[in-house]
């Protein structure tokens, strides 16, 4: 009973809730998985997470394609004035509160939907905007948190739509700060590959799984994303797939293998300038480095 | 033949046997009541001493500490 | 036993787990059939055995041991273990041989049922949210209504406990009973009311959530002989750990029984009735706690810490209670008083008298780190580190002797016949100590008759 202090952990999920990939796969005929049974499956998974530990806490935000939507949970005032509203509604033998997030995670989503039908769809979403607002909502509950609770915050990126090289510089930038934090990004994808993803989850040391089968979605997420990652070491779980640590030059944005890095600020483009656009520098060597080298090492060979 | 005894097994450092087997030499509870010194750290002692010598280890505890703060 | 001669008592607070299994099966599965009960012993498990059941739980058939033992690494097999048999003595999985003959797990299925209810929805309302609604209450209370309110009422109890005036009123016959059941308490012969126990003292030092827990153990041992039913009782209290700070839930539904159990827990302070009659009742944060105060969690995050202790072991208490104060006296030594503070010393002597009265360095520590003020708890540590090793060295001062009763053998004529004596009373357990080289050894006093009548046998085989 000496033992004080109490471990709690925090899950912010991230659901991409990009409309083109969504609307694509309901209009495939049979959709594998619409986005109602996906987000039913993140509740279920989200309440086994409450149901884990009392003080585990939950957080839910949707990455829209030009927006980041916190959905839940929301500001404090709104919590108090949900009690008196909801008396009554519950007339199952669902748990009360997890009863209470659900529907207001419902509602979000549904105004959500509703509400962006004219803006034009970008075929990504903005993972790293909704990545930053998660760190600094768990920041927030870092300072917030009562004395003598140990929190270990983790966030879980459940993510559909194609990567989106333009975001590669504040996606890293995230990725750093929460490696930083200690905080563990774990990714879920539904469909694409996700070579950014990889990175921030081997970073982190999260858990990158492509979901074979898109229609057993909740015991993927039972299964992989449910443990701690001090319990996930004790746990027989899927091995770490090979990273694709390709990274984006700064000038196009694109994914490149082989490039130019600044010696002086180490950034990378895909073709040579004499000057870094970052750090300014001006490189004397007017001829390509590959050829000087050549040149160089002729006579001595 | 064997030889059975009643008593009181104790085990203690072996500076808190050497205070027991002092307290017995020199009768300082009116009597001698080590029946057996055992090992370095076990000592067998009859039964009805235990309430005395008690309170004599509690005085010598006394003795030993000293008053950590003034008032 | 002979032992408890030289140990004092500790107060034994069991958790949920080890209480739950001292239920025969028969009720554990009743107790399963309300998602409540299987949320609070869902959370009370193993780390890995809360995963064990989420991943069986949409999983129809039974699993095979193989199969499950893979699930960890080779290194926790023993974390593996452990879980395996608190999920079987909570029959909350059994085995079952698979077609080809294995043997799987299979989870409980009333159980499995109802934790999907808690965590899907649909299934039977929990009782107190029928499906008609409230009308709101002209006469709602707050949740700061309600914490002072619990506290009240709790206080209540532990000053009645400790006899001061304030505890007279509003004590009724069933908690004395209870309070005497528990050993918190005792009768003496000739005395018109009951008082404390060592026990008791022990308890006072417990922050509030085991001691709500510790005491509603108690009188769940004694529900049946108040022709109250065990089970309905039980998982209305983790129904009450479940709802919500501040929401009143309708008494509609309820049992007599149930009824009359609320009577009992507004009296404890655990929910608040406006009036005996009233249809609606208030769960306050003791009940809330209730379901966390099982596990690790002691720090009562509703209520204020006062106490400041500095490393030249002197206390400040910043409070006007009189029962604060009277606990904190339990160990420490009073030096001024004023109106909303204390000044008290932790001296040797002082702590020694709460040590012999049979309360631990443990418990007296607790009592300072949990009840420690803000501004000592933003610290790091709570208490001075000195002051928690000085407590401790109090304690150990006290346990440099340790006192056996038992029986001497010695002077045996052969080794052969020391090491046949030996061995019969180590198979016995009943052997304390011994040396092979001196040939003596030391029976514990309860195995003497037996070994004596060994050794008689022993000789007289030995002779003819």
């Amino acid at each position: 009973m000496a033992d004080s202090t109490s471990t709690c952990s925090l899950v912010v999920i991230i659901l991409d809730t990009n409309p083109a990939w969504w609307g694509r796969q309901s209009n495939h005929g049979n959709p594998k998985l619409s986005l109602s049974k996906c987000v039913d499956s993140l509740m279920t998974f989200a309440n086994s997470h409450l149901m884990m530990n009392h003080l585990n806490k939950i957080a839910f935000i949707a990455a829209h394609s030009n927006f980041s939507h916190f959905m839940y949970p929301k500001r404090q005032q709104r919590e108090v004035t949900d009690i008196d509203t909801n008396i009554g509604e519950i007339n199952d033998g669902k748990y009360e509160l997890f009863d209470r997030m659900n529907n207001q995670i419902k509602d979000e989503i549904k105004s959500l939907v509703l509400k962006n039908m004219e803006v034009e769809f970008e075929n990504d979403s903005l993972i790293a905007g909704a990545l930053s607002m998660a760190l600094c909502y768990i920041h927030r509950m870092e300072k917030e948190k009562p004395i003598g609770v140990k929190m270990t915050s983790r966030v879980l990126v459940v993510k559909a739509s194609e990567d989106n090289p333009a975001q590669y510089m504040n996606l890293m930038n995230t990725v750093f700060t929460a490696q930083k934090q200690n905080v563990v990004i774990d990714a879920c994808i539904l469909d694409n590959d996700s070579g950014l993803l990889q990175q921030a989850c081997d970073i982190t040391g999260g858990v990158y799984l492509k979901i074979p089968q898109p229609q057993g979605m909740l015991q993927y997420l039972l299964w992989v994303y449910l443990p701690d990652p001090s319990t996930r070491e004790q746990l027989t779980l899927p091995a770490r797939v090979q990273v694709d640590y390709r990274a984006a030059c700064f000038c196009h944005r694109n994914l490149i293998d082989i490039g130019y890095v600044c010696s002086v600020c180490l950034s990378i483009f895909c073709s040579f300038s004499p000057i870094c656009s970052t750090c300014q520098t001006t490189f004397k060597i007017i001829a390509p480095p590959k050829l000087t080298k050549k040149k160089s090492k002729k006579p001595t060979t | 033949m064997v030889n059975v005894m009643k008593g009181i097994l104790v085990e203690c450092d072996p500076a808190m046997k050497q205070f027991l087997l002092h307290m017995d030499e020199t009768e300082g509870l009116g009597r001698k009541f080590v029946i057996q010194d055992l090992d370095e750290t076990h000592i067998f002692i009859s039964a009805e001493i235990l309430p005395v010598l008690r309170d004599r280890i509690d005085d010598l505890m006394d003795k030993l500490s000293f008053p950590l703060n003034e008032k | 036993m002979a032992n408890s001669l030289f140990s004092t008592r500790t107060l034994d607070c069991k958790d949920l787990h080890v209480y739950l299994k001292t239920l025969p099966s028969h009720i554990l599965d009743r107790l399963y059939n309300h998602p409540a009960t299987c949320l609070a012993v869902f959370r009370e498990l193993p780390e890995i055995g809360k995963h064990y059941v989420m991943r069986l739980l949409f999983v129809e058939q039974p699993v095979s041991q193989a199969v499950i033992g893979l699930w960890i690494n080779n290194r926790h097999i023993n974390e593996h273990h452990i879980c395996t048999r608190a999920l079987s003595d909570l029959r909350i999985w059994y085995e079952q041989p698979l077609p080809g003959g294995m043997q799987g797990w299979i989870l409980n299925s009333t159980f499995k049922t109802n934790m999907k209810t808690a965590l899907l929805g649909g299934g039977e309302p929990w009782t107190g949210r029928g499906a008609v609604p409230l009308p709101s209450d002209k006469n709602s209370k707050d949740v700061e209504f309600l914490d002072k309110y619990a506290v009240e009422r709790w206080e209540c109890v532990l000053h009645f406990m400790v006899g001061s005036n304030e505890g007279k009123d509003g004590i009724s016959g069933d908690t004395i009973e209870v309070l005497k059941h528990s050993g918190l308490m005792k009768l003496e012969e000739g005395e018109p009311m009951p008082f404390i126990t060592p026990g008791g003292f022990q308890f006072l030092l417990m922050d509030t959530p085991s001691q709500i827990w510790f005491f509603m153990l108690q009188y769940l041992d004694m529900v049946d002989s108040r022709g109250l039913d065990l089970v309905e009782c039980l998982s209305f209290l983790f129904q009450l750990s479940f709802s919500t700070l501040g929401k009143d839930y309708s008494t509609e539904s309820m049992s007599e029984g149930q009824q009359r159990f609320l009577q009992h827990l507004r009296e404890f302070g655990l929910v608040y009735q406006r009036k005996r009659k009233e249809k609606r009742y208030y769960p306050t944060r003791l009940a809330i706690n209730l379901a966390s105060g099982l596990s690790s969690i002691t720090s009562d995050s509703n209520r204020k810490g006062f106490i400041v202790v500095e490393t030249n072991y002197r206390i400040y208490a910043y409070t006007d209670s009189p029962l604060n104060i009277a606990l904190l006296a339990l160990f420490s030594e009073m030096l001024y008083r004023f109106p909303n503070m204390a000044v008290a010393n932790l001296t040797r002597d002082s702590v020694r008298a709460a040590l012999i009265r049979g309360i631990t360095a443990e418990q007296i520590i607790s009592f300072l780190r949990t009840r420690a003020h803000q501004e000592m708890a933003k610290e790091g540590p709570a208490l001075p580190p000195t002051i928690i090793d000085q407590i401790r060295l109090w304690e150990l001062e006290r346990d440099r002797f340790k006192f056996n009763d038992g029986v001497l053998y010695s002077q045996f004529l052969s080794q052969g016949d020391f090491e046949k004596l030996r061995d019969y009373a180590k198979d016995l357990g009943v052997l304390v100590w011994d040396n092979n080289q001196k040939r003596v050894m030391v029976v514990s006093r309860a195995g003497h008759d037996t070994v004596k009548k060994y050794w008689k046998q022993l000789k007289q085989s030995g002779n003819s």
